[in-house]
């Protein structure tokens, strides 16, 4: 009978539902969660155009053609001009700060004159596709969008 | 013994709270993980030029979207496109299959997933194969770190 007595109260105890252990546990997985959100590698993209043949209903103006040409080196001309260093493993070098300060003046410049501005990308046929979204990003940050892209250099 | 049996000392079953949310974690950390994966099939090797500049994905072209996977093999100095695991040697050969997904879908939009060690010319050789099945819209993918 005793024994019958203990074993209802053993029951009685465990039956509730215990809060501390769950708020536990919750923090452990919301730990995991942070800490995992910081390693995430998110897939981005840089969109552009083909250039098509549709026919346009109005007359179209041409826009300033800027050429930039990547060498197999990772060297970067705008306009024939050299800018920045070859050295692509630097943070300095992947950022082409030189390529986005000149591009962004030229925007600038198109649009004042109300004038649009289209970037051909000349790139090398071993330059590293690397080097080649390292000026597409260039391109971003001087908000450019308007980008073709052609893999020989230009005669 | 009777509290982990889920039944009362009548042996009528009893409602456990605790095991409940047990397993509604476990199917929530299974739904978080399936909805992050890439609808796209896309190819886990290739290792993505890193751009902190891209612009993130618009999840409604996703269904519009071809994932192109160019992998460089610098053992052989080779690339190895691959579209929906089937790795085409000749371009050629995607030509049709690009044409009879714009035919279907005026929208689809052309993901170049390209290691970031390949050649430009590589990459070119793919946007003429692109360009000669009428798809005009390019997309070129990299990785935010």
């Amino acid at each position: 009978m005793r024994k019958r007595n203990r074993h209802k109260q053993s029951a009685e105890v465990n039956l509730g539902f215990q809060i501390a252990p769950m708020v536990d546990v919750v923090f452990v997985i919301m730990l995991f969660f942070m800490v995992l959100a910081g390693a995430v590698k998110v897939e981005n993209a840089h969109n552009t155009k083909l250039p098509g043949t549709q026919e346009a209903a109005t007359a179209t103006t041409m826009p300033d053609e800027i050429a930039i040409r990547i060498e197999d080196d990772g060297q970067v001309y705008l306009n024939e001009d050299p800018l920045d260093t070859t050295d692509i493993t630097s943070d300095q070098g992947k950022m082409l700060p030189e390529l986005a300060t000149n591009l962004n003046q030229l925007r600038q410049s198109s649009e004042a004159s109300k004038a649009e501005v289209l970037v051909t990308i000349y790139a090398n046929e071993q330059a590293k596709y690397e080097r080649v979204v390292d000026v597409l990003d260039a391109l971003s940050r001087a908000k450019i969008s308007n980008v073709t892209f052609q893999a020989v250099a230009p005669e | 013994m009777a509290s982990g049996g889920g039944g009362t000392e009548s042996g009528e079953p009893e409602f456990q709270i605790a095991p409940m949310i047990d397993v509604l974690l476990v199917l929530l950390i299974f739904f978080m993980s399936i909805t992050t994966a890439e609808i796209l099939k896309v190819d886990q090797n290739i290792v993505l030029p890193v751009s902190p500049n891209a612009k993130p994905r618009d999840p409604e072209m996703t269904k519009h979207e071809i994932a192109i996977n160019v992998a460089w093999d610098m053992a052989m100095s080779k690339a190895h496109v691959k579209v929906d695991d089937q790795v085409y040697d000749n371009l050629a050969d995607l030509v049709p299959r690009f044409t009879a997904r714009r035919t279907k879908d005026d929208k689809v939009r052309a993901v170049i997933r390209a290691d970031r060690l390949l050649p430009a010319i590589e990459v070119q050789r793919v946007l003429n194969t692109v360009a000669e099945s009428g798809i005009s819209d390019i997309s070129f993918a990299a990785s935010n770190k």
